[in-house]
């Protein structure tokens, strides 16, 4: 444990090092205080302008700087073959990438947070009233989020950082239109039937983790759905990360 | 059963690289049916040139790779277990290390991953850095330091914990000769201290100044192992004679001589152990003096090239 959570605080001060996320940190609040200028066009729906644009930003730029650094933390020990001296040593390879998942999930948390004390500090700015419901939409959003860094890690294991930002890409916009594949046999009926429904389910569905605008609206969140979210994410990123992992262990480092 | 009276052993070790495209694959052999073993203690280098499967087997050895076939066993522990990455260090070819962290930041934690305490990562750290020429640079980002200095920390992290064998992956390379010396002396103090030392090169002077027995590889298969003297010909093979005073063209028709190459004024001349007396007198016929004479043992640069079938460069090295 002592080895994984060393991996995991060097994987967080790379992140933290890594100016790609300073500036999407900036353009994420960037974005939540234009929410200010831009409720200024609406009439009497102030706070639900800056809780949408919020919440969208928060989601956005997570997402990318998950996409990013996810593919980025073991492609690039691998393009640069900076994991050498460390695989020589007391260091499991499972050791290895469960600290940078664990490193870079505690980057995504503390960037959700600092995201989201930007968000409340713009809404009490606008004097509206301090809506502890939002978090009810940014938990999804941090579990998606997670996700999101297994699947960059697990393509990153199989393939070059170019491909596996792409593929992780497709996967994360294709779990977004998961409705889509889903119904795929109305505008494609020649696609095999087993095609799509293995694509559906191989695809995690992120339209699961989307409660924003039940809590922009203020539609109640139920605690057990929440649960079942939760569950849903551990399961697939367990999955994926399991996945990644036999990769991983079986690979060769030329 | 691992022989306990061996540092390293290996045997059979076999490994190949999937090659040719996604229709037609097959596997190119990169190292082949290797068996040799290290003693505790000494410094071993493993010799060839670029291609021969030197990193490979380092590789290999260090977890990175696995062996197609073959047993390896690690001060006296299966190659399968963990207990023996505890008591290497290995320092890759061309390292590279994070360019985010400083290099005291780097030593903390590689250190962290063999569970050693805060107090001592720290000591350890500030004594390697000090070891290595790089304390006055212990604070500086990794990205900031040229090739030099990288290979310096590198060999720094492969001596964090203070291993009882160490495997380098050529040590010298990046290095410029103040960078060679001080590894050269690591390598000896490493030595004296009882630790062994494991070291591919492909430059063959540091070898044949520092090894207690060598490997010679050559395209993946073992040439030969063993102790220099038992590995090059002992007999004087020519004599090398510094001339001055003389024109090369008047020592053309003179039998035995087997190079000749200008130094200035002087004339280095290889000439066969029998002719050297004709030779002489041919100098003096001309004009000339000896300045000295000396025998030439074969080398292992010579061997090398003698069991490669190559024809030897210019520069004392295989290659740049």
């Amino acid at each position: 444990m002592t080895r994984i959570l060393a991996v995991a605080a060097n994987t967080f001060r790379e992140t933290v090092r890594e100016r790609v996320l300073y500036n999407l940190v900036f353009f994420a609040i960037l974005m939540t205080l234009a929410g200010l200028l831009v409720r200024q066009l609406s009439i009497r729906q102030d706070e639900k302008i800056i809780k949408d644009i919020g919440l969208a930003s928060m989601e956005l730029f997570g997402t990318l700087i998950a996409v990013f650094i996810g593919v980025g933390l073991v492609s690039k020990e691998i393009e640069r073959r900076s994991l050498f001296p460390l695989l020589a040593k007391p260091l499991g390879r499972g050791e290895f990438f469960l600290g940078k998942f664990l490193g870079l999930a505690f980057t995504l948390l503390v960037n959700t947070g600092v995201m989201t004390a930007g968000l409340y500090l713009t809404l009490g700015a606008t004097g509206a009233p301090l809506d502890a419901g939002l978090l009810r939409a940014i938990y999804p959003i941090l579990l998606s989020l997670l996700l999101v860094v297994a699947v960059a890690m697990f393509f990153s294991t199989v393939t070059s950082s170019a491909l596996a930002a792409v593929c992780t890409v497709g996967v994360v916009v294709g779990g977004r239109y998961a409705d889509v594949i889903r119904n795929m046999r109305e505008v494609l009926p020649s696609a095999p039937p087993w095609v799509v429904s293995a694509l559906y389910n191989a695809v995690p569905n992120f339209r699961n983790f989307d409660f924003k605008d039940r809590v922009v609206y203020g539609d109640p969140v139920p605690g057990d759905v929440l649960l079942w979210v939760t569950l849903y994410a551990v399961l697939y990123v367990g999955l994926v990360l399991l996945g990644g992992l036999l990769v991983f262990r079986q690979r060769d480092f030329q | 059963m691992p022989d306990p009276a061996l540092a390293l052993e290996i045997q059979g070790l076999t490994k190949s690289y999937p090659a040719g495209h996604l229709f037609w694959r097959r596997r190119r052999p990169a190292v082949r049916d290797l068996s040799f073993g290290v003693h505790p203690g000494e410094v071993f280098g493993y010799l060839g040139p670029n291609g021969s499967g030197k990193t490979t087997t380092l590789k290999v050895l260090v977890g990175l790779l696995r062996p197609d076939q073959g047993s390896i066993s690690i001060l006296g522990q299966p190659h399968e277990s963990r207990g023996w990455r505890y008591r290497v260090g290995f320092l890759p070819e061309h390292p590279y290390l994070y360019d985010y962290l400083t290099a005291g930041e780097y030593l903390d934690y590689v250190g962290r991953l063999f569970g050693l305490p805060s107090a001592v990562r720290r000591e350890r750290a500030r004594e390697l850095l000090e070891r290595v020429g790089l304390s006055r640079s212990a604070d500086l980002p990794l990205r900031r330091f040229s090739k030099g200095m990288t290979q310096r920390a590198a060999i720094a992290q492969a001596l964090i914990n203070d291993p009882e064998m160490v495997f380098l992956d050529e040590p010298m390379s990046g290095l410029d000769p103040i960078g060679r010396r001080l590894v050269r002396s690591l390598i000896l103090d490493l030595k004296a201290r009882g630790r062994t030392v494991f070291f591919s090169t492909h430059i063959l002077p540091d070898a044949e100044t520092l090894c207690d027995r060598v490997a010679v590889l050559g395209r993946g298969r073992l040439l030969q192992v063993g102790r220099l003297d038992e590995i090059l010909r002992v007999d004087v093979t020519h004599m090398e004679v510094l001339v001055t005073g003389v024109e090369a063209a008047t020592l053309e028709s003179v039998s035995g001589l087997r190079a000749r190459q200008a130094m200035g004024e002087r004339l280095r001349l290889e000439v066969v152990e029998a002719s050297l007396g004709e030779v002489v007198r041919a100098v003096e016929r001309g004009g000339g003096h000896v300045l000295t004479v000396q025998p030439v043992r074969e080398s292992l640069e010579d061997y090398f090239f003698r069991e490669l079938g190559e024809e030897p460069g210019p520069a004392r090295g295989l290659e740049d």
